[in-house]
């Protein structure tokens, strides 16, 4: 019994004892901290499974609350209207394509973000609201705080390609490939152009 | 009472006549009617809107008038073909006496009605409208439908742009990462300016319909809907907002020729805004400053310097919000100052129970009112 029991608590452990970590720190060309920049993990010959989360973008005091929300590909968000007054929310970005009508509250219905890539918000009736969704193919993604570092959990041992995306990058960066061992903690440092 | 081409006139007080179109609801009403019918089948039709009961302490003149009880339902119906193409109607019904002179007993028609087209070149967006519109540049009238919702009535500055200005035209906005600009080039609004040069400025919330001739004094009215002379007017406006900043400058010019044009005069209206919002947590605070000459001609050249500025700080919480504004307000140097505290309450989502108290020159003035919001939703 004693046997099985240890066993048991050896097999749960294993997956944790084994995880790597990933402490990204992002800064821009002049040396500053980038904050709201979102870098993901993608693994490479392993399959990611299909997400099946929600995520919710906030909008109060005519702001979207967060200003950048990375997702995983499959995951429906919702809309919530904290405000009191209405919003018309919509999105350009070939991504996805979509606007809600005008509301207050919560919109019954999510909406589900299933093609990876940047989606931009907007709201019709405030021109000053933006926002980004951030759709990845992947389940690891995090998003700099002000001091423009994050930290990637979780991963297992492999090889990854790292990805880096913020609103004022001219363009795509190449991924930046990136190998980890069981139980690695590896800090790297990325430059935003 | 008798009826005449569509024209329903009855006796009213004193003898005197009172005549108001009934082809103008009519065509209103069956459009609603059927536009309701045609969004319960199409999701791309949309319609939102509120309702309100007011009473009123009773201020007969000046800058507080207000009906002592009066109602309004104001309806907005979208069509978002998608984000791309849209088109907008926002249509106003409301009984109120002596405001409006072609229909002293209540009034329903079209505060807006255009059409909408978004574009995304790059990484800028661009957005133009055509028809019947607001100038998107009042840092109270912030909702839809132009509704404010800090107080229950508008600063001087903005009373004035709802009953006085809409432009019937084109306009052009164009975003780039908290950079925007826009311009607008209008017909009508000849005689944009009559209301604060000839009859004064007012704390309200009458947004005119299209068509709709506003008394100035006993022998002339204003209506957004004038165009006497043929002059395209013109507007533009920039700015920059941040997270939490923003500061606009608008110009606004109506290009009119200062003429008389029977119960029309023609004011000829030059005007800058300067705006300033900031907003942090459930905090806002907003001010715009406007300034500029109107003139007249009758006989000879009759010019006036308009300036109306105020204040705004307000705090919102979970149901509820509580506004404070200061504004100031010219004709040449004859200034006034007033101030307007509101308290708003939203005890269940769609209905606002809201109470006001506005002071201006030794006169106090007290609103309350109900408010009904109902949507397709």
């Amino acid at each position: 019994m004693l046997r099985t029991l240890v066993s048991a608590a050896l097999l749960l452990a294993a997956p944790i004892a084994s995880a790597a970590t990933l402490a990204v720190t992002v800064r821009n060309a002049r040396g500053a901290p980038v904050r709201d920049a979102v870098v993901y993990a993608i693994p490479e010959g392993r399959e990611v499974g299909p997400a099946n989360q929600t995520a919710v973008m906030d909008q109060k005091n005519r702001t979207f609350i967060p200003h950048v929300l990375p997702i995983q590909a499959g995951t429906a968000v919702k809309f919530p209207n904290s405000d009191d007054i209405r919003h018309q929310v919509y999105s350009f970005s070939s991504a996805k394509t979509f606007q809600l009508p005008l509301y207050t509250g919560t919109p019954a219905n999510a909406i589900v973000f299933d093609k990876p890539g940047v989606v931009a918000l907007g709201c019709n009736i405030h021109d000053r609201m933006t926002a980004y969704i951030v759709v990845v193919p992947t389940p690891h993604f995090a998003t700099t705080d002000k001091s423009g570092r994050l930290t990637l959990a979780s991963l297992s041992a492999g090889k990854y390609a790292l990805q880096l995306w913020h609103a004022d990058q001219r363009s795509d960066p190449a991924p930046l490939p990136v190998t980890l061992t069981s139980g690695e903690q590896k800090q790297i440092e990325l430059v935003a152009r | 009472m008798v009826a005449h081409r569509g024209v329903v006139c009855q006796r009213g007080g004193g003898g005197r006549i009172l005549c108001m179109s009934v082809v103008r609801p009519i065509a209103v009403l069956t459009l609603v009617l059927a536009f309701a019918c045609a969004a319960n089948a199409d999701d791309s039709l949309q319609w939102s809107g509120f309702a309100l009961l007011r009473g009123a302490s009773s201020v007969d003149a000046g800058p507080l008038r207000q009906e002592q009880l009066s109602t309004q339902v104001q309806l907005g119906l979208d069509w978002l073909h998608s984000p791309v193409l849209g088109a907008h109607v926002h249509l106003l019904a409301r009984d109120d006496n002596g405001h409006s002179k072609a229909s002293r007993r209540g009034t329903l028609g079209v505060a807006e009605a255009y059409v909408e087209m978004n574009l995304t070149p790059g990484s800028d967006r661009v957005r133009l409208r055509g028809g019947a519109m607001f100038l998107p540049t009042s840092r109270e009238n912030i909702d839809a439908l132009w509704e404010n919702p800090y107080t229950i009535t508008s600063s001087a500055l903005n009373s004035w742009l709802g009953e006085e200005l809409r432009p019937i035209g084109i306009d052009a906005s164009w975003f780039r990462r908290g950079l925007f600009a826009g311009t607008t080039v209008f017909r009508g609004n000849d005689t944009f300016g009559a209301l604060p040069a000839a009859r004064g400025w007012s704390l309200d919330d009458h947004w005119t319909l299209l068509g709709e001739r506003v008394p100035v004094d006993p022998d002339y009215v204003t209506s957004v809907s004038a165009e006497n002379d043929d002059r395209l007017g013109w507007s533009a406006r920039g700015g920059w907002n941040g997270p939490h900043l923003l500061v606009q400058l608008t110009h606004i010019d109506n290009r009119s020729d200062g003429r008389e044009y029977g119960e029309l005069f023609n004011w000829g209206t030059d005007f800058d805004i300067v705006a300033v919002e900031y907003t942090v947590n459930d905090w806002t605070i907003a001010a715009e400053s406007g300034w500029g000459p109107t003139f007249l001609i009758v006989d000879q050249k009759y010019t006036d310097d308009l300036r109306a500025s105020y204040l705004l700080v307000s705090r919102a919480w979970s149901r509820s919000r509580a506004s404070l504004r200061f504004d100031d307000f010219a004709v040449d140097d004859d200034g006034q100052q007033a101030w307007t505290f509101a308290y708003l309450w939203t005890p269940v989502s769609k209905l606002r129970v809201g109470a006001e108290v506005a002071t201006t020159g030794g006169e106090r003035r007290v609103l309350v009112e109900l408010r009904y919001r109902f949507s397709a939703q």
